[in-house]
Order: C-alpha cells, then structure tokens, then sequence
C-alpha cells in the first residue's frame, strides 16, 4: 500500500511539473489529464488496505473497501473526460486562427 | 414544499432541455416561465423558513448523514440565490431582443443557472468541485460564444488554468476524507475541531484555499480573469464578473468557517490589498474599455477579500455586503458598455466620444455605477466600503491603503468618464436595444444605498448607525479623492508614460501562471506550518 501511494505522488509531480514547463498547449492538456489521473490513483490507494473485497455485500464480505472513493474518482473520471475534449476541440480552433499550438506565440499576438 | 431546494436546481436544468430538444421560438418563452417558478419557489421558501433562523438540511436517497448527499440553506445561501435569480432576470431581459431564437445559448444560459443555485445549496465537498466544475464548463463555452480568434484563445486559458486549479482541491479533498472519513461539510467541521490544527488539516486547507484562490482570482493567480470576461459577450461579461466570480468567494466562506483556521488571514489580507492594488494598476494602464472593467473586479475582489479575511466581524460584514453590491454596480457597468461598443463598432477608450450626447438614458444609468463603485454617498458602494473601513480603523497602514485604493479607483473612473464628452463625427450607427434591464439594476443601485438598513437586517442582525449617508465628512472626502484624482490622471496618467505601455503589453504565458499557482501554494504553506 505504502509504495502504491508514492508512485502515485510521484506521478502527480511529473503532471505539475510537465504543466510548469511545457509550452505547446497539446503537452499542457496531456499532463492536466496526468496529474487528474494521479489525483484518482492517489485517492483509490489512500482508502485502500490489501487484501480487501469489493464493495458488493455477500457472506464473506468482512473487509470489503470503501465504496465511496471509487464513486468519487468515477465521477471526476467523467469530469476529467468532459474538459479534455472541450479543450482538444478549443486547440483546433486556436491552430485554424493563427496557425500555432505554442501558448508563447499566440498568447502575445493581438486580435 | 420540503423539497423547494431540488426545484431549484432542477427547473432550470429541465426547462434548458426542453428548449434545445424542441428548437421551437415559440417554446424559448418557456425561459420566462422557469424564472417566474424558481423565484416564486424561493420567496415561498424563504418566508416559511421563519426567515432561516435555524438551518435547513435536506438529505437526499434516505441515505445517513455522514454518507448520503445533503442540501443546506441558511441566510447566506438564501441571500445568494435571491441574488442570482435577479441577475439572471436582468440578463435574460438584456440579450432577449437579439437572442429571442438563439436556442443554444438560451440552453447554456438556464444550464448554467441550475448549476449554480446547486452550487450555493450543496452541503457536500465533493459536490462543491463538481458543480464549480460543471460551471466553469459551461461559462467556457459562453465565453467562446462568438468564436472569434481571441475569445477561443480566451476561453481555453480559463478552462484549462481553472481546472488545474481544482485538481489542488481534490488533493485538499484527499486529505479531509481520509482525516475524517466524511465529506458532509457539517460533520466535517465538527471531526475537524476535534483534530485540532494537525499538520494534515493545515495541508488540506492550504490546497483547497489554492483552488479557490484560482477560481476566484487572487493576487498572484488572476491572470485569466481579464482575458475572459474582456473576451465573452457583454450580457456574459456580467454574468461572470458580476456573479460566477463570487461563487469563489461563497465556496471561501464555506470553506474558511468549515476548517476554522485562523493562520493564514494575515496573509489573505495582504493579498486582499495587492490584487486590489495591482489590479488598479493594470486597469489605469488599459485602453480598452471592458478590459479596463475586468481589471477593476479584479480590484474589487481584493476590497472583499480585505473584508472577508479581516478579524473584525463588522469588517466581515462589510465585505459579504460588497459581494453583492458589486454584483450590481458591475453587472450594470458592463451592459452599458456593451450597449455603447455595440453603438460605436469600436471598444478603444480613446475613439468613444460623446456619449451623453447620443445615449443619455445609458449614460445617466452608466454614472450611477460609476458614483456606486467609486464610493460616493448615497449610492450602494458607500455602504459596503464605509463599513469595512469602520472595521480597520484602528489601524492606520491599513486605512491609509483603503483610501490609496479608492483613489485609485477614482482615477481610473474619472479615465472612464472621458467617453461621454466630446463629440463623435461618425455616423454609421447601430440601433440600440433594451435598456429596461440597466434601469433596473440602476434603480437597485440606489435602493441599496439609501434602503441599506431594512435589508441588510432581513438577513443579519447588526447595528449599522455608524454608517451616515448624510455625513458632510464622507462627502468631503470623497470630492477630495476625486479632485487629487482627476489631477493625477491629467498629469500623469493621460500622458501615458513608457512604463503604462510596459504594463499594458504584458502578457503571461500559461505555463508562467501555472509556476505562479505553484509558488502560491508554497508560500500559503510556508506561512501556515510557521
């Protein structure tokens, strides 16, 4: 469980750390998607403890895990889904007009 | 009627469905119907809650408190959707002449609205992010409505920095499931009181307050905010600056009572003073007229932040008080611009003349926002103001700074106002359409600043005799702020010096703002393990 958990912070450190330096707008979408996803790894370990069940109710359902955080990642899973096609769909448009995926380029261009 | 919470959340959402399945013009009508039902509902709601003395919790699916989703209103929710509702009323009777068929923006429009009434009413954290979550979306695509170069360019800095910023709260969220194992706000707070400032808990607050910070633009983290709400159309100008800015601020209230640490204020206080600062800053140096508008919400939220994170109540009070009245005087300021570039064709400061002349019913209504957010007597912004400044008097750096930040305010108002003398040549002008919406938050405007007393105590029980509308004082200071402004903006503003060309060239790459987000985080968390 221990090493479950670095992994995924370090996971989420390459995501905030590819965010800081990346300047092309596609790697920026990529490692938004990688830190969301560290965030759910992260999450699922934290309120995990091995061996354990899932959560469906049967005889031997001693030490099943706690539901609600997979609930919660499902649904920041979706959310996560929705901003990334919005934001895809949002960079064609930005290369259509001015021709550039790189923030510097069109960030300082007027108009 | 136990259920009036999930109505208005749902009405809105239902009626938005049926307008983009059906297509119709004639069924468009129906956005006035949902209006009248929701505000109905919330009038009911509120006055059979014997005025919400005690709170109102409803929980959803039968399930348990500590494991089922919950909706609470108490007076602060309900003084926020009475607020909502009647600017989504102003909005909607501002863009109906041009978009009567425009079925897809009505959609998003309403959307948008159940969205957040659920995001004033949720009692739940995880809730809380999805409802921010679902308006930053739908507010991206409202931005990007006109899909021009610019706006697009606008809309993707918001939504990607935005949620960026949320990932910080699901960590934040992290933290608090597994210290307590809730994520119900009221038994959270209760388990967090008892944990008593763990280290865990002061991490938690730290990220959850990052987020926040970018939702609700601080200091070092605004840069977004400007791009945005200069991009969007007019109506959704003010729909964001006047409104959706502040669901960050609710969510900081919320949340600042729930983890009840007191370490950071001091810091949150200095960032109250520089985002009102630098914000004023760039809004002199601006040239166009709803960039200069977004900047001063800019400024604005750092005045409520002061408010908010001071240790005096009466403070605090003062800033709950200017969340609202700036949502009335910037809402009203940002229509009238819209109106004068839609008249104009054009949005630079220095083109638009003669305003009073073409426009007068505008330009009267223009002024009144102009007197409310500058702070003159008699008009909304007064109140709010003097009550926070009544809060830190008794500490003079930080009043001194409050009149530096007024000045400021004035300056570039009195910038503003050149727009309406003079005289335009030009003749190829645009018909003008409805007004009744900015004579309405006009009106309210002024209600607010002489009324202040009867309705600030429908929702909070304090003694408001020290703010004196009639006061020759307050008065007195406010002309002088506005003759030393107008010098220093005819000596050095108006010459337009090299380093206002520097600022008004500036632009911050996203992956810069990210590093800023980031050194916000370290330095909260620097200053709260100290």
């Amino acid at each position: 469980m221990k090493i479950s958990i670095i992994l995924a912070f370090i996971t989420l450190l390459i995501g905030i750390y590819g965010l800081i330096i990346s300047k092309n707008i596609i790697k920026s979408i990529i490692c938004f998607n990688i830190s969301q996803g560290a965030i759910v790894l992260l999450f699922l370990t934290f309120s995990k403890e091995y061996p354990s069940s899932i959560p469906i109710i049967s005889e031997n359902s001693s030490n099943m895990v706690d539901p609600l955080p997979q609930a919660l990642m499902l649904t920041t899973i979706v959310i996560g889904a929705a901003i990334t096609a919005l934001a895809l769909m949002l960079s064609i448009k930005i290369f259509h007009y001015y021709g550039t995926l790189d923030w510097k380029e069109f960030i300082e261009r007027n108009g | 009627m136990k259920y009036i919470p999930i109505y208005l959340i749902f009405i809105p959402i239902i009626a938005s469905m049926i307008i983009y399945l059906l297509n119709n013009k004639y069924v468009n009508y129906l956005v006035f119907l949902s209006q009248g039902v929701i505000t109905y509902f919330s009038i009911k709601y509120f006055s059979l809650n014997n005025h919400f003395l005690e709170n109102n919790i409803l929980n959803l699916g039968g399930w348990e408190r500590a494991i089922g989703i919950s909706l609470k209103n108490d007076r602060l929710s309900m003084a926020f959707i009475f607020l909502s509702i009647f600017i989504w009323w102003v909005i909607l009777l501002y863009s109906w002449n041009n978009r009567k068929g425009d079925f897809k923006f009505l959609f998003f429009l309403l959307f948008l609205e159940g969205a957040f009434l659920g995001l004033l009413q949720t009692n739940d954290l995880f809730n809380l992010f999805i409802f921010i979550e679902i308006t930053t979306i739908i507010s991206t695509i409202l931005i990007i409505y006109k899909k021009d170069g610019y706006s697009v360019k606008s809309g993707l800095y918001y939504l990607l920095f935005n949620s960026t910023g949320m990932i910080f709260y699901l960590l934040g969220l992290i933290l608090v499931y597994t210290v307590t194992g809730t994520l119900n706000m009221d038994i959270a707070k209760e388990r967090i009181e008892l944990l008593n400032n763990t280290l865990i808990i002061k991490l938690a607050f730290v990220f959850i307050m990052a987020s926040i910070g970018v939702k609700s633009a601080f200091f070092p983290v605004y840069n977004w905010l400007p791009k945005a709400h200069g991009a969007a159309p007019a109506s959704i100008s003010a729909l964001l600056s006047g409104l959706l800015i502040k669901s960050g601020i609710y969510a900081y209230i919320r949340l600042d009572y729930i983890f009840n640490i007191n370490d950071l204020n001091n810091l949150f206080f200095i960032l109250g003073m520089l985002t009102a600062i630098s914000g004023i800053i760039f809004a002199l140096s601006q040239k166009d007229i709803k960039q200069i508008l977004a900047f001063h919400t800019i400024s604005q939220i750092g005045i409520i932040l002061m408010g908010l994170s001071s240790y005096e109540a009466k403070a605090n009070i003062g800033g709950l008080l200017h969340v609202f009245n700036h949502a009335l005087f910037k809402s009203l300021l940002f229509l009238g611009s819209g109106i004068i570039i839609n008249h104009y064709n054009t949005r630079k400061i220095t083109e638009i003349r003669g305003v009073f002349k073409r426009l007068p019913v505008v330009s009267v209504i223009m002024i009144i926002g102009m007197f409310s957010i500058t702070g003159a007597p008699f008009f909304n912004g007064f109140v709010s103001k003097t009550i926070i400044k009544y809060g830190i008097k008794h500490n003079s750096f930080h009043s001194i700074l409050f009149f530096i930040i007024n000045l400021g305010t004035c300056i570039s108002f009195i910038k503003f106002s050149q727009i309406f003398f003079g005289d335009f040549k030009k003749t190829d002008f645009k018909k003008i359409h409805s007004r009744s919406s900015m004579i309405i938050l006009g009106i309210s405007c002024l209600l607010m600043g002489i009324l202040y007393t009867p309705i600030i105590n429908v929702f909070y029980d304090i003694d408001l005799s020290f703010v004196n509308i009639f006061s020759l004082s307050a008065l007195f200071n406010y002309l002088i702020s506005l003759v030393i402004g107008f010098f220093i903006f005819k000596f050095i503003i108006d010459k337009d010096f090299y380093p206002m060309k520097k600022i008004r060239h500036l632009n911050i790459s996203f992956e810069t703002t990210n590093f800023m987000l980031i050194s916000f985080i370290i330095i909260m968390t620097i200053v709260s393990l100290r």
